[in-house]
């Protein structure tokens, strides 16, 4: 029997640019919120028939940011190369992993990563729509986020006695929550079509689905805002609904992946934003908007994020490094892999392998 | 005439012909293992590949087989096909 070695990595290895901290001045700001620590393990067993094709994987890493911080980074796997790397449209940080031929398929990533709750200090805001050049890019539309036509009349619409921008972003965030729906029988995170959600009047869905509908609006309006993909990784002080661990910190997240959004203001920066998580905990705990648990909720989530959470980048409609032979991607929440030129379902982590816990250190 | 028949019977039943179905409805990567998958299923299909970058499915199949058997064997994903190229191919 013919064995594969087994490679190993750090932060270091094979990619540099990986190791340059990432946060821009423009949410450069000394971390105070509540400090959380998780020990995060991600398992892959992949499967699946052609023992002949190439199998590619590209798993996605957290981004760094002032709320959070990667450390102890290390892989493990039995690929013929494996390496991190960030050169895509989005900066979004990448492990990468391929096998040419058949045999197991295996690969294990661990790191701590450390969190701080995210805050917003609303009286810093102005009302200037002047720009930096990278925060105007989340002012593009994309595939699945148009900001022209019915999506623009409607945000129009909502925005019309809103005058600067965060009146903007608080009317459309109030319209989002009150109109929209987290609907269980979407498949994932959800597609994130908000111009099809838009024309069509299809006010149900899950993360992806709510925020991508969010941003679209405040995009069409002038307000640049991204969805904020990432995974949940332990106990909400809110609701079950937001994220849950055992008595030991212990959380099982395959399948906790959660989209958030953010839109930008001036004199504050990058605000945090979680539309959909309002709609899960109304689902969840079967409420209605009026109750004060879903209205402390609503309230906390338009400038706050509990970081029992962590980002792994803002990519919408763009192309993975190395490039895959499907693109674009939709978004890159879940890893992603392909033999040959099939997709593995990235929604069926017991068909694709692959399994992660959170150890929160208490 | 036996003898053109003759000569002639192995290219009609062993025709190709390849296709090119334009599936616009497809938004993102695991649409495109969905729409391999029912085209797979056609009787006579021989090599297939879905892109999703032009939203088409490129195949070389068995002459003859109607239109309406792929757009059927599309429709079962939630998507609609549409024929864009159909030629036979030369041995």
């Amino acid at each position: 029997m013919k064995r594969r070695i087994f490679m190993q990595g750090c932060i270091a290895f094979g990619a540099t640019a990986v190791i340059l901290p990432q946060v821009s001045i423009l949410e450069a700001k000394e971390a105070t919120g509540l400090k959380r620590v998780f020990y995060v393990k991600n398992s892959y067993n992949l499967q699946h028939e052609n023992a002949k094709a190439i199998t590619k994987l590209w798993i996605p890493l957290p981004l760094e940011g002032t709320y959070q911080s990667m450390s102890d980074f290390k892989f493990n796997a039995n690929a013929t190369k494996a390496y991190v790397t960030d050169k895509n449209a989005y900066k979004a940080r990448t492990l990468y992993a391929e096998w040419k031929s058949g045999g197991e398929k295996i690969l294990e990533v661990t790191y701590t990563i450390t969190t701080y709750e995210r805050t917003s200090d609303f009286s810093k805001a102005t009302a200037s729509t002047k720009y930096p050049k990278a925060v105007a890019h989340f002012l593009k539309p994309t595939a699945h986020i148009p900001t022209s036509g019915k999506v623009k009349e409607l945000a129009l619409q909502i925005t019309k006695e809103a005058k600067t921008p965060l009146d903007k972003a608080k009317a459309i965030y109030l319209w989002v929550t009150e109109n929209m729906y987290r609907d269980n029988s979407v498949i994932g995170c959800g597609v994130g079509d908000a111009g099809k959600a838009i024309e069509h009047n299809i006010l149900g869905g899950k993360c992806t689905d709510i925020s991508s509908v969010f941003v679209a609006l405040l995009r069409s309006v002038g307000v640049p805002s991204r969805e904020v993909f990432g995974i949940r990784l332990g106990k909400s002080r809110f609701s079950k609904a937001c994220g849950g661990s055992d008595a030991n910190g212990l959380a099982k997240i395959t399948g906790a992946e959660h989209c958030r959004a953010e839109f930008y203001i001036d004199g504050l920066g990058w605000v945090p934003c979680d539309p959909a998580d309002v709609t899960k905990v109304i689902l969840v705990e079967k409420l209605t908007l009026k109750d004060p648990l879903v209205q402390q909720v609503r309230d906390y989530f338009f400038g706050n994020w509990e970081m029992n959470w962590m980002g792994y980048n803002f990519g919408r409609d763009f192309v993975l490094a190395p490039e895959p032979m499907q693109k674009p991607l939709n978004m890159f929440g879940y890893p992603y892999a392909e033999v040959d030129d099939e997709v593995l379902d990235y929604y069926a982590p017991a068909s694709f392998r692959y399994s992660f816990v959170s150890q929160e250190k208490i | 005439m036996k003898k053109i028949i003759f000569f002639l019977l192995p290219l009609i039943l062993f025709a190709k012909e390849e296709l090119i179905i334009k599936v616009e409805g497809m938004h993102c990567p695991l649409c495109t293992t969905a729409v391999k998958k029912a085209l797979k299923k056609v009787e006579g299909v021989e090599t297939l590949k879905v892109l999703l970058e032009t939203k088409t499915a490129i195949l070389v199949a068995k002459d003859g087989i109607e239109d309406k058997v792929y757009l059927d064997a599309v429709k079962t994903t939630g998507y609609d096909g549409v024929i864009r190229s159909r030629h036979h191919l030369k041995d």
